[in-house]
């Protein structure tokens, strides 16, 4: 049977339309009185696990869904071994390098060598500042990365923004872009390649209800 | 103190060995039914040969210092070091060589995976001197004998063409190209649709991506590309093999099936088991015709294909058909007293010489009759031979409940 990974958080409704739309229906795990973490759709035919964004492509990877919906962001900072199918266009965000709005500096290239940097995306944050030439110490943090320069542990920051509002109300600036990201739909290669579970039809649906981006 | 084996290091117990041999055996029935003959090389290379096909990372290799050779490396395949033999060594040799191995292969993982296991079992095969259609279905057809000997009911062959996918990649842009072909190895269809492609490119590098299904089928959409003599030539030489494979069931043509980093000129293929639990690639493998020239003094190159089978692997998938006792003795030979002894060890010698497999043992600690019975009974054995100090033998017959 078709198991798909669904992130946690701000993705999961645009996950569940977007399986409603191919003939899916996993809305109980919107269902607030929900408790479990494996669902089988009502018609039978796939199952849905509900995981931490991060654990998303994990699952993927190990074959036990055959499909998932992780961010660009989750993809580059565990560059897991799956494949990248679709670009679903719904989940914008960028990856971003901020420090504090009475800081000096006004891009990353000025930090000074040495600096410390925190992060939940220390990967993202090692290669940007190995592709920069620039040594930084990387500070890893779980959450609440604004504390980082706010209690002058680190000079700057790099973390997910989306309308920036965190940030400002944080009195942060950002300096830099990563990159931009969004949901992809991804898939367990060997599965994709000989087509397990259909899976490629199944993909085919969904292209019918990604939205143009 | 505690003494653990390195991190990726395991011991085989005797259970385990059992297992591990029940599968060689049979894999070592197929490959000698063949015609195939052992190889031996050695478990230390120098880095160099390990690294002569482009296909090894350094950092891969678990490296060894020796002051005279320098560099050294534990071989983490096979297929170099036989070329290495075969082109340096075998001068003069008739071909086709046939040639199969049961060996040990040691990998380093890469830090983010230090859970990984650095030390691995592989049987295979190489075929070295033969080119054509009919030398790669031996080769797959050996490989589904072999499958088929272990009892492996249900498993998947997908076939790709290294030589015949890295061509399609030439018509892509030089600064493109190996970013294309790692997008099309990694299967990321985001990354081809964001490269910055003609139309045109952009459609073919996405069609290449997803030229995979059944064999004949999948030729049938290549031939309606525009090809030249080189791919039309590649494609009808899989189109023979794959009619020579017929009647074998799932396979599958993917013509995206290639690796970042390889020596493969031809077909490449790899097996996957269909079990609930998951997938595992049980074995892979691929037509090398330029490695062996990297070997040889004067770059003289000989074709060659082979496989290699994941012992361990197929031990995880056929756990089931595996033995799951080690074998029992026979016969306990003990000495009523310890002036029998010498007695007892002359009439086991003689039970192990008069029929072949028998095991026998000794009873070693004099213990008592009833202690004696105890114990033979705890190991499953199914007779006791009292040996007195004149050499005479009372067999009992244990009862085992």
């Amino acid at each position: 049977m078709l198991t798909v990974a669904l992130p946690k958080g701000a993705l999961l409704k645009d996950c569940i339309r977007l399986f409603q739309a191919a003939g899916l229906d996993f809305s109980a795990f919107l269902d607030s009185s929900n408790r479990q973490l494996q669902i089988t759709d009502p018609t039978g035919v796939a199952q849905a696990l509900l995981v931490r964004t991060h654990d998303v492509p994990v699952y993927v990877e190990y074959g036990q869904a055959q499909l998932g919906i992780a961010g660009y962001d989750v993809l580059q900072e565990k560059k897991p071994n799956v494949a990248q199918v679709r670009n679903l266009g719904f989940g914008f965000c960028r990856m971003s390098v901020a420090v504090k709005a009475s800081s000096p500096y006004r891009s990353a290239m000025e930090l000074p060598p040495h600096s410390r940097v925190a992060s939940k995306f220390v990967h993202c944050a090692r290669d940007y500042f190995d592709r920069l030439d620039l040594p930084v110490e990387i500070i890893p943090l779980y959450g609440s990365v604004e504390l980082g320069p706010i209690t002058g542990m680190s000079e700057a920051i790099v973390d997910l923004v989306s309308t920036g509002r965190t940030l400002k109300d944080n009195g942060l600036v950002e300096l830099e872009v990563l990159y931009e990201s969004t949901a992809r739909l991804i898939a367990h290669p060997r599965s994709y390649r000989l087509n397990t579970d259909g899976l490629r039809d199944w993909i085919g649906r969904l292209d019918g209800a990604i939205a143009p981006h | 103190m505690i003494y653990q084996p390195p991190t990726g290091a395991r011991d085989l117990l005797p259970i385990d060995v059992a297992q591990k041999r029940w599968i060689e055996h049979r894999l070592q029935d197929v490959f000698q039914c063949w015609s195939y003959h052992h190889i031996i090389t050695p478990t230390l290379e120098r880095l160099d040969t390990l690294m002569a096909g482009g296909a090894v990372r350094p950092e891969t290799v678990i490296q060894v210092w020796d002051a005279e050779e320098g560099f050294l490396g534990l071989r983490p395949e096979l297929t170099a070091s036989i070329a290495r033999a075969a082109a340096t060594r075998m001068v003069g040799a008739i071909y086709p060589q046939r040639l199969y191995y049961m060996a040990n292969i040691f990998r380093r993982q890469s830090s983010e995976q230090t859970h990984g296991q650095h030390e691995f079992y592989q049987a295979g095969v190489e075929l070295l001197g033969a080119g054509s259609a009919a030398a790669d279905a031996e080769i797959i057809l050996m490989l589904a004998d072999a499958l088929t000997h272990v009892g492996l009911e249900r498993w998947h062959l997908v076939l790709g063409d290294a030589g015949l996918t890295r061509s399609l990649l030439w018509d892509f842009p030089k600064p493109l190209r190996t970013k294309v072909r790692a997008a099309i190895a990694r299967l990321d269809r985001v990354a081809l649709e964001t490269l910055p492609l003609e139309p045109v490119l952009r459609e073919r590098a996405l069609n290449l991506m997803d030229l995979r299904g059944e064999p004949l089928e999948v030729l049938q959409r290549v031939s309606q590309w525009t090809l030249d003599d080189y791919q039309r030539t590649a494609a009808q030489h899989l189109k023979s093999v794959v009619e020579l494979l017929a009647g074998h069931p799932s396979v599958t043509l993917d013509l995206s099936l290639i690796q970042t980093f390889d020596y493969y000129t031809g077909l490449v293929f790899e097996v996957v088991s269909d079990s609930l639990s998951g997938q595992r690639v049980l074995g892979q493998g691929g037509r090398y015709d330029q490695l062996l020239g990297l070997y040889h003094p004067q770059a003289q190159t000989i074709p060659g294909i082979g496989f290699s089978l994941n012992v361990q692997d197929l031990q995880q998938v056929l756990l089931g058909s595996l033995p799951q006792h080690l074998p029992v003795s026979n016969c306990l030979v003990a000495a009523d007293s310890i002036e029998a002894v010498a007695a007892a060890f002359r009439h086991a010698q003689q039970m192990r010489a008069s029929e072949a497999s028998v095991r026998v043992e000794v009873e070693l600690e004099l213990r008592s009759p009833s202690e004696t019975r105890t114990y033979a009974q705890h190991r499953h054995i199914p007779q006791i031979a009292w040996v007195n100090a004149a050499g005479s033998v009372t067999i009992e017959t244990v009862s085992l409940t």
